[in-house]
């Protein structure tokens, strides 16, 4: 009887626990072996293809050319951006025209998009639309587009008219943001496009505008590189802050003559931006760019990323595999170095 | 008689010939007039390998084909028909020096040649001659020398002979070749004219694409001719035009972006008048060339980027022997000058003299050399002195050993130097030094060699994007690495008839190390093992042949990454031959190919599939 009661009881027991369990164990479920981790996106080279690399967020797994492994094909080159929804990511190359659509966290392929691209850059995500900035053909600066992808057939089904060199692009409010580096020449304007009626509009920045964020206080913030000086029209380079109900400058900040950052990104009210290798930070209300470094490069910087209390430098090599340099963000202290995808250049948090 | 058994005994024991038919031997009995008798004079102790038009009739897909089935080079082809770059043992593809009749033709925008942007079936006959010893054609030739000869012979009676050789292939691949040949005693005239054309548009194996912007088109017009002045002179010509357009194939996951188009032009001239007088002879070459290419980034559209090249060569040789001796001294001046420019690079003049000595010697019945010095005087470059040195001992019948070694430049090229914002004008020439020794054994069935190298380069120019401290990220020239290049060379043929059958048999194998000193790692695209074969059987009318060729893996990156490496791929080909005539006068044969018999999916550089299994009918008519 004793026994039978005891039986009963760790049989109740049990069942509530298993209950518990399976409860709580839901919303673990794996999605996949590339989750809960870094993803390194490289452009590739003739040296090998474009590829991306996972690294878990503890720092001990690192896997290289995921794609292929899952999918034994290569994504070519270059391997230009990666945008992404809930469950799917969407890998940007632009010298393949394409498109290619895996599930963000297997990276098993589910379609690959080959027409109605040319020269794609970057994408973003809207509802069940993607916005892909394209350069258009090379030989020509009015052709320029950014094309709408039906995200359920992934077919390109329209597209909107742009200046030249469509990079970055962003959305907000329902409104499109796109930076005009200028492609293979140069260009100083921010497309908005009004998602309501694909209405253009232009703002004029500084030249070479690329990283495109929204800052704390609702505004746009713009790094602008400048024309370098073998252009021959060499411009300052500035971070310019737009008013986005106005669309016009609110305010910016100047670079020396001849520094020319190529990088920035923003994290919790702070502003990371590059030159010369050397990592600055200000915050995103300073009135005055940075003098000391917060962390410097010991090879080509080509990425930048900063997390929770980390902050990711990749060092790019398009010979061979890069190099991603992980420090502390308070104490500036190397964390650990990691051999990752050839021509790294983009840091992804999955 | 008695000279012409030693000039014949001179060219088998000194110019190990891998012919692959009995070609090579048939003409040494007849006055063969060739524009550069230098390459088999002065290669004591050189391997040379020679294709023959049989072969080249055979191979007619494109120079690149050619060699890749026929020699110990590697070649780099973006897709079947692109792009396309040779290299010997490791070297790199601006080492590989290509030679029309003794001039090299290497652009001098990037210091190398297109293996696709050439027809070479109009030539008579191809010598590879591995190793860097040939200064007579320009120091920078430290892998080796590709030469393209047009055989022109005077005749005691009047001949006119005809060639007809056409194709048909899948792909809408169509080919046509026709040469002719007059002589008599006095004068000797080849011509012929080629036209190729294919749609080249094969299925991507495992995928759904085609190479959709794969097509070419090619029209080739060569005419030379000799006249023989006096009894001690005579007076040649050669000419050599080419006209091409390709479009360049994509590459997968998305063929379909494949959207550019190149098209090349050449003309290349050359006048050579020679007077020769018991011990002293004389040659004066005058030579005019023009290249030039046009790269259409977008085929609809009219813009182009463009390179093209002038150059204008004199050259003098004079050449005094000694009979008790069995030597020759020759003094060999040349003075050439350059004119390149390309969309990006304003017109440049580079103005180069040079002078060469060349000192061979037959010792004895079993021994022979040749040493080399040239002295370069360049317009934009201090060039020290290079050397040459080249034995061949033959101890017993039929086995020989021989042995060079020599001391090479290269140049920059005017991209290297001068592409705006990337150039560097501090560049130095790169340097190389090599040795060889060989060993070999021929009878008339069979022969085999061996040959073991290594060459040490200094200075190699490399293009990196961290060469400039002061311009990060862009892509520019240094003198950067040390280079060892150590490995073998082996070469075996075999040929024996029994009555109606005959079996021919050849082997080109190479097995190269190049490592990189400071990382002590394989070179990028240098395969470790390369082979090819060739086996012909022939009974009565029919023949039939088999071409295997072996690619080993090669690495793409520095650090010999095992996630970036091109596998190794194996392709073989067949094909059967049926004589329909057979006399002196007419010849008739038919036949087809099947190139990757075993349609085997294979890639040279990533992501670029090479043909699957395809069919050509070929008919060649001589009359």
């Amino acid at each position: 009887m004793k026994i039978n009661k005891l039986l009963t009881k760790l049989f109740i027991l049990s069942a509530l626990f298993l209950a518990s369990c399976s409860d709580d164990d839901t919303p673990q479920v794996p999605k996949g072996d590339y989750e809960n981790g870094i993803l390194i996106s490289g452009e590739g080279s003739g040296a090998g293809t474009g590829s991306i690399s996972f690294i878990s967020n503890d720092l001990t797994t690192t896997e290289n050319l995921i794609y292929k492994k899952v999918n034994s094909t290569e994504l070519g080159i270059y391997l230009q951006s990666i945008a992404f929804d809930n469950e799917r990511a969407f890998v940007v190359v632009d010298n393949a025209n394409s498109v290619t659509v895996v599930d963000r966290y297997t990276f098993e392929e589910k379609s690959t998009i080959t027409t109605g691209l040319n020269g794609p850059r970057y994408m973003a995500v809207v509802g069940d639309k993607g916005y892909v900035t394209n350069w258009g053909s090379t030989s020509d600066e009015t052709d320029d587009f950014i094309a709408i992808v039906d995200l359920n057939t992934y077919d390109v089904d329209g597209t909107i008219a742009v200046g030249n060199g469509p990079e970055r692009i962003i959305e907000n409010n329902g409104k499109l943001y796109v930076s005009h580096k200028g492609a293979f020449g140069t260009n100083n304007i921010i497309s908005v496009i009004d998602l309501s009626d694909n209405s253009v509009e232009t703002i004029t920045v500084g030249y070479k505008p690329d990283e495109i964020f929204v800052n704390g206080k609702g505004e746009l913030v713009v790094l602008c590189g400048g024309n370098e000086s073998w252009t021959g029209n060499e411009t300052i380079a500035s971070i310019v802050n737009i008013n986005m109900s106005t669309n016009t400058e609110v305010s910016s900040l100047t670079f020396a003559n001849g520094e020319h950052p190529s990088l920035m990104v923003l994290d919790n009210g702070i502003l990371y931006y590059e030159v010369e290798g050397k990592v600055f930070s200000i915050s995103e209300d300073a009135t005055a760019l940075s003098s000391t470094s917060i962390v410097e490069s010991q090879g080509y910087l080509y990425g930048l990323a900063v997390k929770n209390d980390r902050i990711y430098l990749l060092d790019a090599n398009f010979k061979d595999l890069s190099e991603l340099n992980i420090y502390d963000l308070s104490t500036k202290n190397i964390i650990d170095t990691k051999a990752i995808a050839l021509g790294a250049s983009k840091i992804y948090f999955n | 008689m008695r000279k012409i058994l030693i000039i014949s005994i001179f060219y088998i024991i000194s110019f190990n010939s891998m012919a692959q038919n009995d070609s090579l031997v048939n003409r040494l009995k007849e006055i063969v007039i060739q524009a550069d008798k230098k390459l088999k004079k002065y290669s004591v102790g050189y391997k040379v390998t020679t294709l023959s038009d049989s072969v080249l009739v055979r191979n007619t897909e494109s120079f690149t084909s050619l060699l890749r089935f026929n020699s110990p080079l590697y070649l780099r082809e973006y897709g079947s028909g692109g792009t396309s770059s040779a290299s010997f043992r490791g070297t790199s593809s601006s080492n590989t020096a290509v030679i029309w009749n003794g001039i090299n033709i290497n652009s001098i925008n990037n210091g190398q040649t297109g293996f696709n942007a050439l027809t070479v079936s109009l030539f008579d006959a191809i010598d590879i001659r591995s190793g860097g010893g040939s200064l007579e054609y320009g120091s920078g030739a430290v892998g080796g020398t590709i030469h393209l000869n047009d055989y022109l012979q005077f005749t005691d009676t009047k001949q006119i002979k005809n060639q007809f050789v056409a194709s048909l292939g899948s792909f809408e691949t169509y080919r046509g070749l026709y040469k002719l040949k007059f002589s008599n005693s006095k004068l000797a005239i080849n011509s012929g004219v080629s036209y190729n054309r294919s749609e080249n548009n094969y299925k991507f194996l495992n995928t759904n694409f085609k190479n959709t912007n794969g097509a070419y088109e090619n029209f080739g017009f060569n005419i030379s001719a000799a006249y023989s002045l006096t009894e001690f002179s005579k007076l040649k010509f050669y000419s050599a035009n080419y006209l091409g357009e390709r479009f360049f194939s994509g590459e997968l996951p998305n063929p379909l972006m494949a959207n550019d188009k190149y098209q090349d032009f050449s003309h290349r001239n050359l006048l050579i008048y020679t007077h020769k007088k018991s011990r002293l002879s004389h040659e004066a070459k005058l030579a005019f060339l023009i290249q030039e290419y046009r790269y259409f980034e977008d085929k609809a559209s009219s813009m182009f980027n463009f390179g093209k090249s002038k150059r204008y060569l004199a050259n003098y040789d004079v050449s005094y022997s000694f009979p008790k001796l069995k030597a020759s001294i020759t003094s060999h001046s040349e003075y050439e000058s350059a004119f390149g420019k390309t969309d990006q690079i304003l017109e440049r003049n580079r103005k180069q003299f040079s002078q060469s000595f060349i000192y061979n010697q037959d010792v004895n019945s079993s021994v022979s050399f040749d040493a080399k010095i040239r002295k370069d005087f360049n317009s934009d470059y201090d060039v020290p002195f290079t050397y040459a040195l080249g034995v061949k001992v033959k101890p017993i019948k039929n086995l020989f050993f021989r042995a060079n070694g020599s001391k090479n430049f290269r140049v920059p090229t005017y991209n290297d130097l001068f592409w705006p914002g990337q150039g560097n004008l501090d560049l130095i020439p790169e340097t190389a030094l090599q040795g060889e020794f060989g060993i070999g054994y021929k009878n008339n069935q069979f022969v085999i060699d061996i040959g073991i190298f290594y060459i040490n380069a200094n200075d190699k120019i490399v293009w990196t994007p961290v060469g400039d401290p002061d311009r990060s990220g862009v892509w520019v020239p240094i003198n950067l690495s040390e280079v060892n290049n150590k490995g073998l060379e082996m070469s075996l043929s075999f040929n024996k008839t029994f009555s109606e059958r005959t079996v021919k048999f050849n082997i080109n194998y190479s097995y190269t190390i190049a490592t990189d000193k400071t990382t002590d790692k394989q070179l990028i695209f240098v395969p470790k093992h390369l082979f090819n074969s060739n086996l012909g059987y022939t009974y009565k009318r029919f023949s039939f042949f088999y071409q295997q060729l072996f690619t080993g893996k090669v690495y793409t990156t520095e650090s010999n990454s095992s996630d970036f490496v091109m596998p190794h791929y194996f392709v073989g080909n067949m094909g059967m031959d049926y004589r329909l005539l057979s006399s002196e006068k007419k010849q008739l044969t038919i036949g087809f190919k099947v190139n990757n018999v075993f349609n085997k999916y294979y890639e040279v550089l990533a992501r670029r599939p090479m043909p699957n299994r395809n069919l050509n009918f070929n008919i060649n008519y001589k009359f």
